[in-house]
């Protein structure tokens, strides 16, 4: 019976204290913190511009920030925090990556034999890096590395590619890539140029055969205002982009709805990288 | 009078090492030592929070406890008031020095359910130590900890720089790290008490 | 000459392998062709004055400095300039050039008016010294008028010239002392006018007895001292020429001028002389063009902007293939994969190596033998920072001092792991400078 009174006391002077300090010393909690806090997916990748999630939440809350910076939320978690901050949804589109090269080993030809240190920013160190197009993927898995969640694959014919489906758009790849060759696109968009070389065709086909040559085919079928050509580069209008059929038009098969398959795969595709010409019939 | 004190700090500090001799509060042990800035910090805390729970404890088992006959409620008593406590000194740093709160950060509310401590306020129970002995003790034991947390926090910071095998990343390799850093400090048995 | 061996702490000594030291200068034949770049200096490109189809001469400007530190361009024969382009520059990258197609006459423009050295005010000389487009010729191509304009606050008491030609392999500045001494003297006397310093000393490595002999000959009655050094690559680091020298330490960070000295190359001096007594401006300098592939290695005086396929069409061509071409020495030349490039005013060797010279090797990781610390000049641990580096700690890098590297190449010369130690510091250095420009960017 002791028992039972002397832990209830001890309890409740315990409690008491407890409830008394917080009256009377404790600081104001801000619970909206806590709540917006529980939407974050807690990463701390960094996309949105601040350090951490945590450090995110406090400018979110203090309204130095607006929602909708954090890359990697999703949309039903975004809208929540929009509601707790009352502030309008201005709606985001959800974006991924995109490695725009389709410079395999099979297609982009090498103009040096490269032994250094296996990461792209120390191959930029020298001379560029062995691949022959200075805009190509130098799959030395520099992206693969910073990936915050394990999207990025390094194919072993040394390109990189993106997992779109675990792929959260944060862009930490964007920023690491020292060829700046990939591109946050709307996860909407059907097809993307894999290519991301300005240089005219005939330069270009020297170092790739799996470059994009400017042909405007694209252009023309998709018309204007969905395919556009920048310099000699084909480029995605992504505020309108071509429905997927599109990519029986591009000769070299630069215009792709997926990453260049792999060595196997590609042998068995109908574009030839050799005798791209003969392939042009739509 | 002052020998045995001091055989009691250093027993407590190097000989029955908390951590690394009594495998006491292993989980903040790995959690927080991967830099030696967050080690810095928990040490601290735990040096704070352990001595005044040793002294609260002391005092509910000399005069509510040991009156009444009711040894076989310590845990269960120590633990609420070490969570009580913490809860408690949590809010008054938090109002009173907010750099030292901001500082403290995650690693109080931490400690709270941390065994280190417990076991520190049981063996002061299980060895009938005074109010006085039982704080002194307390706070050497937390200079241990703090003093183990440190050391294998500065022995990690040199452990990420290394190649590890690949099985052994992490986790693994940590354990073993203590595991010999425990068997060094075997080497102090024999020293003072 | 002192008796004592003058030295440096750390170094190696690689295998010299001079074979061209013997090969005199020969004037390079005129080519058809000449892809002259508008940055062949550190610094701001220049900017070109002529336009497509316009008549020059040789040793006319063709484009002016882009700004504070920059450098004038000359060019290196008479023709027509045939398009403003791009081209290949060593370290791989696109630089703006001027393509220009000579006529074959080679004829002239009017040279600047020769100065009267050791009357003509130091401004004068300075003045004529940007106008010529004269840059460090021992390899970075800094801007020699910078470099001679030290901050009214830094007071300059010694002038080094730098005659050592550490670097295996190159045999070029060697070449220049023997044959050109007195232009290497009057070189360096001019600019001890400009720095307004008394105490001249040129250093020559005692490998090159016949170079130090004769300077010392023609050197004597002047304030100019000649001084033999011991056999030790990088001695012709500047800040490890100044310690074996003078022995005073140029502080992290630091440059030259904090400890009062301005090392200035051999071929610079050269090329200041002929500006300032003969009014010429830099467009051409003394390359050596080595390798055991090639038939007749040597030493050329090649204009700017001959590809590098010519000068080794001058040498022979190759006996056996070569697997890798270098420009530069063999410890901090820059392997490159086109001979597109041109020459440029920095190039002193290009150098051909075969395939049983080059080793592949896969890197493994370091054994902690601790020789990168023994032979590091600057007193770093490349070992600890490579590893460092590896796991991207930038930060922790800095603060061991990853900056300091001057990329001297002695760790990974002697690493038994084969580490690709230069190439992380590099990396490094990048990484480091780019967060304290962004730190910088987010302060302002």
């Amino acid at each position: 019976m002791t028992a039972v009174i002397i832990l209830t006391l001890i309890g409740v002077l315990l409690g008491l204290a407890i409830a008394l300090t917080v009256r009377y010393f404790g600081a104001p909690v801000d619970p909206l913190a806590e709540q917006v806090a529980e939407l974050m997916p807690g990463a701390n990748c960094g996309a949105c511009g601040f350090a951490g999630c945590n450090d995110y939440v406090q400018a979110l809350v203090s309204g130095k920030a607006k929602p909708g910076l954090c890359p990697s939320q999703s949309a039903d978690a975004l809208q929540k925090v929009c509601v707790l901050l009352g502030v309008a949804s201005e709606g985001r589109a959800e974006k991924v990556a995109v490695v725009c090269c389709s410079g395999t080993d099979q297609y982009a030809i090498r103009r040096a034999f490269y032994n250094g240190v296996n990461d792209c920013h120390s191959a930029m160190l020298v001379a560029g890096g062995s691949k022959g197009c200075v805009y190509g993927c130098l799959g030395l898995g520099s992206c693969a590395r910073a990936c915050p969640f394990g999207a990025i694959e390094m194919r072993a014919d040394h390109i990189a590619v993106v997992h779109p489906e675990i792929c959260v758009g944060c862009g930490k790849c964007v920023t690491v890539c020292p060829r700046r060759i990939i591109k946050l696109v709307p996860k909407s968009a059907p097809v993307h140029v894999f290519c991301s070389s300005p240089e005219k065709a005939p330069v270009k086909r020297k170092v790739c055969s799996a470059a994009c040559i400017g042909c405007r085919k694209c252009v023309k079928a998709a018309g204007e205002n969905q395919m556009f050509i920048n310099g000699f580069l084909a480029s995605v209008n992504y505020e309108n982009p071509p429905s997927a059929d599109i990519v029986a038009v591009c000769p070299p098969k630069v215009l792709r709805t997926e990453a260049q398959p792999a060595a196997s795969a590609a042998s068995a595709a109908p574009a030839a990288p050799e005798a791209p010409a003969a392939t042009t019939a739509p | 009078m002052i020998a045995e004190y001091l055989s009691l700090i250093i027993g407590a500090i190097l000989v029955n090492n908390f951590v690394l001799s009594r495998i006491l509060g292993i989980c903040p042990f790995l959690g927080v030592s991967k830099k030696l800035s967050t080690a810095l910090g928990m040490g601290g805390a735990v040096i704070f929070v352990m001595t005044l729970a040793g002294f609260v404890t002391a005092l509910v088992h000399h005069y509510v406890l040991l009156p009444h006959g009711l040894m076989y409620l310590r845990t269960i008593v120590f633990i609420l008031l070490i969570a009580g406590l913490v809860q408690i000194v949590e809010v008054l740093l938090q109002r009173f020095s907010p750099p030292l709160y901001s500082a403290l950060g995650i690693f109080l509310p931490l400690i709270t359910t941390n065994c280190a401590v417990l076991g520190a306020a049981i063996i002061c129970a299980d060895n009938h130590y005074s109010v006085i002995k039982s704080t002194v003790f307390c706070s050497a034991s937390a200079v241990g900890f703090a003093l183990a947390l440190l050391l294998f926090a500065s022995v990690r910071e040199k452990l990420e720089l290394a190649r590890v095998p690949r099985c052994l990343e992490g986790p693994a390799i940590a354990l073993l790290t203590a595991g010999i850093l425990a068997m060094a400090f075997t080497g102090f048995s024999g020293l003072g008490g | 000459m002192t008796k004592k061996h003058l030295h440096f702490y750390g170094g190696v000594h690689p295998q010299e392998s001079k074979t061209a030291s013997g090969a005199a200068i020969v004037s390079a034949p005129l080519l058809a062709t000449y892809v002259v770049p508008l940055q062949q200096h550190i610094g701001v490109p220049a900017k070109p004055v002529v336009a497509k189809g316009d008549k020059v001469l040789r040793g006319q400007l063709i484009g002016e400095p882009g700004g504070f530190i920059s450098a004038a361009i000359h060019a290196p024969t008479s023709g027509t300039v045939k398009e403003i382009a791009t081209c290949l520059g060593p370290a791989g990258n696109q630089l703006p050039a001027v393509i220009l197609e000579s006529d074959g006459d080679d004829l002239a423009a009017e040279p600047m008016p020769a100065l009267d050295w050791p009357n003509a005010s130091p401004d004068e000389l300075k003045k004529r010294i940007a106008e010529a487009g004269i840059v460090g010729m021992g390899g970075a191509a800094f801007p020699s008028v910078v470099k001679l304009s030290p901050p009214p606050n830094k007071t300059i008491d010694t002038l080094i010239l730098n005659g050592v030609e550490c670097e295996p392999c190159l045999t070029a500045d060697h070449r220049l002392m023997l044959e050109k001494p007195e232009q290497v003297i009057t070189g360096a006397r001019i600019t001890a006018r400009v720095l307004g310093v008394k105490r001249v000393i040129i250093a020559i490595e005692e490998n090159k007895p016949d170079a130090v002999a004769l300077l010392q000959e023609k050197a004597a009655g002047t304030e100019v001292e000649v001084r033999s050094l011991r056999v030790r690559y990088p001695q012709g680091a500047e800040k490890q020429l100044i310690y074996a020298l003078t022995g005073r330490k140029v502080p992290s960070g630091g440059l030259p001028m904090d400890v009062g000295c301005v090392v200035q190359n051999v071929g610079t001096a050269s090329a200041i002389c002929e500006a300032v007594c003969e009014g010429k401006p830099l467009y051409e300098r003394v390359t050596t063009v080595t390798g055991s592939p090639l038939v007749a290695p040597g030493n050329w005086r090649f204009r700017v902007g001959t590809p590098y396929a010519e000068a080794i069409k001058l040498a022979g061509g190759v006996k056996v293939d070569p697997v890798k071409i270098i420009s530069g020495g063999p410890m901090m030349g820059m392997a490159v994969y086109s001979l597109d490039i041109p020459i440029m005013k920095n190039c002193s060797g290009i150098l051909l190596l075969a395939a049983d010279e080059v080793r592949q090797y896969e890197s493994s990781p370091c054994i902690r033998c601790g020789r990168c610390n023994d032979t590091c000049p600057m007193g770093m641990m490349p070992g600890i920072l490579s590893v460092q580096i590896e796991k991207e700690r930038f930060e922790l890098a800095e603060q061991w001092h990853v900056l300091d590297c001057i990329e001297c190449g002695c760790c990974a010369y002697g690493c038994p792991a084969g580490r690709p130690l230069v190439q992380l510091m590099r990396r490094a250095k990048g990484e480091v400078m780019a967060a304290r420009k962004a730190k910088a960017a987010k302060k302002a």
